[in-house]
């Protein structure tokens, strides 16, 4: 589906788009490879990716990384979450089911 | 300082079903007994790998002129590679495709050469264009991604409207409208390939307006003619920095066209470790860093940024392969560029791509000019 990911429902199951893949690289660390390009992951990103496998809703994705970073706030992990996942989106990286 | 390569251009034959006038291949091409088997890819996709490249990019010639693409692909993967074939797309049957598919191609790039079938097969001096467009529908439905690669030049950019829709409907995830570079067959072809400055500021437009239409729903990349740039390309990210290209026969180069510079030895991974020769030989190291630079490159603060462009544009037009690339506004041989812009567009014959002999050839000095031929 090519859609825009500007106000997903929580219902929603993203994943990562066809031709989009995670991979290690020995020295730059966890990496997506994309179509001609590549972006390096850092922080829970490479966690938040993981997530994203075509089974979980978006609210699991976001629900399952607020318990694992309790410490946080969990406000501010929805947004990020949806931030990092809008950037993927308009990268064409993520879709969803 | 040291370089990582992050991609490796695979040529794996010169061999190709189309005749396109603004090929990249050099003028001579290898032939089929010289080209790498597939064990001996497999064993340089290893090697690559080990050196750090994610990316593989299998090309050609046409790539599927081989009967294992799907074994150079398998290979490729299994080297932990991301693997995208570029491709004409001739002769891929809905078989094939599918091993392909399952063989674990993560991105297909398929070539159009118009939006108009009479012009793109004019292009490519062979009835082409009907297939690509049967194919683009078949890739559609596969879980793989899906790049158009779209050739622009003088003759096709008034119909770039029509080329967006045609991707639009084909339903792709990313279009590369790239304006011919001129090497190869496409600088015998120059003088009918490269766009007004009014067309450049046209493409910039539709473009845009383009971008913001489909945000999120195509990807466009867009590269214009280095010719009417301010400052020049960094030409494959700069010389030996991080990519290579193997040729069929297994020659590594830092770009397509540096046979066009004298006196470099390149070396062959039938003879060399790859490592030995992307970190040691005297081809890739010959422009890496700043101390063969001449000025105003060398005090200049953009070299960090555009290695000086490209060394075979600056060997081409000034003869000096060391000179600053003489599309930059601030070479002293700028006025060669400009004087080629300024020539009213000549309409010889084109000048169409060959295929490879199949008797082994000898690579001589390739010709740094040549004159166009009928």
């Amino acid at each position: 589906m090519k859609d825009q990911i500007t106000e997903p429902a929580p219902t929603r199951i993203p994943r990562l788009a066809a031709g989009c893949r995670m991979s290690q690289s020995a020295d730059l660390g966890p990496v997506l490879l994309l179509p001609e390009s590549m972006l390096r992951l850092t922080g829970p990103g490479p966690r938040i990716v993981e997530l994203c496998d075509g089974a979980r809703t978006l609210g699991d994705v976001i629900a399952s990384l607020q318990s694992e970073f309790s410490a946080a706030d969990p406000e501010m992990i929805q947004r990020e979450v949806l931030s990092f996942l809008a950037s993927l989106n308009e990268r064409r990286a993520l879709d969803f089911v | 300082m040291s370089f990582v390569p992050r991609a490796l251009i695979a040529e794996v034959t010169h061999r190709c079903p189309l005749r396109c006038v603004y090929c990249s291949n050099p003028l001579e091409m290898r032939s089929r007994s010289d080209e790498l088997s597939t064990a001996e890819w497999q064993r340089v996709f290893g090697e690559a790998a080990a050196l750090g490249v994610l990316q593989l990019h299998l090309t050609g010639g046409e790539p599927l002129a081989r009967p294992d693409t799907e074994q150079l692909v398998k290979a490729g993967r299994a080297a932990g590679l991301y693997v995208n074939l570029i491709t004409s797309g001739i002769g891929l049957a809905e078989a094939r495709l599918e091993a392909l598919v399952a063989a674990g191609l993560d991105h297909v790039q398929l070539s159009f050469q118009d939006a108009e079938q009479e012009q793109a097969d004019e292009i490519a001096g062979t009835r082409a264009h009907r297939t690509k467009l049967d194919l683009a529908e078949r890739i559609r439905k596969h879980r793989v991604a899906f790049t158009m690669n779209l050739v622009v030049h003088r003759g096709n950019l008034g119909r770039l409207p029509q080329m967006i829709a045609l991707a639009e409907e084909l339903e792709v995830d990313k279009l590369e409208i790239a304006n011919v570079q001129y090497y190869g067959w496409a600088f015998e072809n120059r003088g009918r390939l490269l766009p007004t400055r009014e067309q450049v500021r046209e493409t910039i437009a539709i473009v845009d307006a383009a971008r913001e239409r489909l945000k999120g729903r195509m990807r466009i990349d867009c590269v214009l003619p280095d010719y009417y740039a301010r400052y020049p390309k960094a030409c494959m990210g700069g010389w030996g920095q991080g990519l290579m290209l193997i040729d069929p026969a297994g020659v590594v180069l830092p770009c397509h066209a540096a046979r066009v510079i004298p006196g470099l030895t390149f070396d062959d991974v039938r003879s060399k470790p790859l490592r030995w020769i992307w970190e040691e030989s005297s081809s890739f190291q010959r422009f890496r860093g700043d101390q063969w630079m001449q000025e105003p490159c060398r005090s200049c603060e953009r070299k960090t940024r555009d290695f000086g462009g490209c060394r075979c544009q600056a060997m081409m037009y000034t003869g000096d392969p060391d000179a600053t690339d003489p599309v930059c506004s601030l070479s002293p041989q700028r006025g060669l560029i400009d004087a080629v812009i300024a020539q009213e567009p000549v309409a010889p014959q084109w000048v169409y791509r060959i295929n490879p002999s199949n008797t082994p050839t000898t690579v001589t000095e390739p010709r740094a000019t040549t004159e166009p031929r009928a």
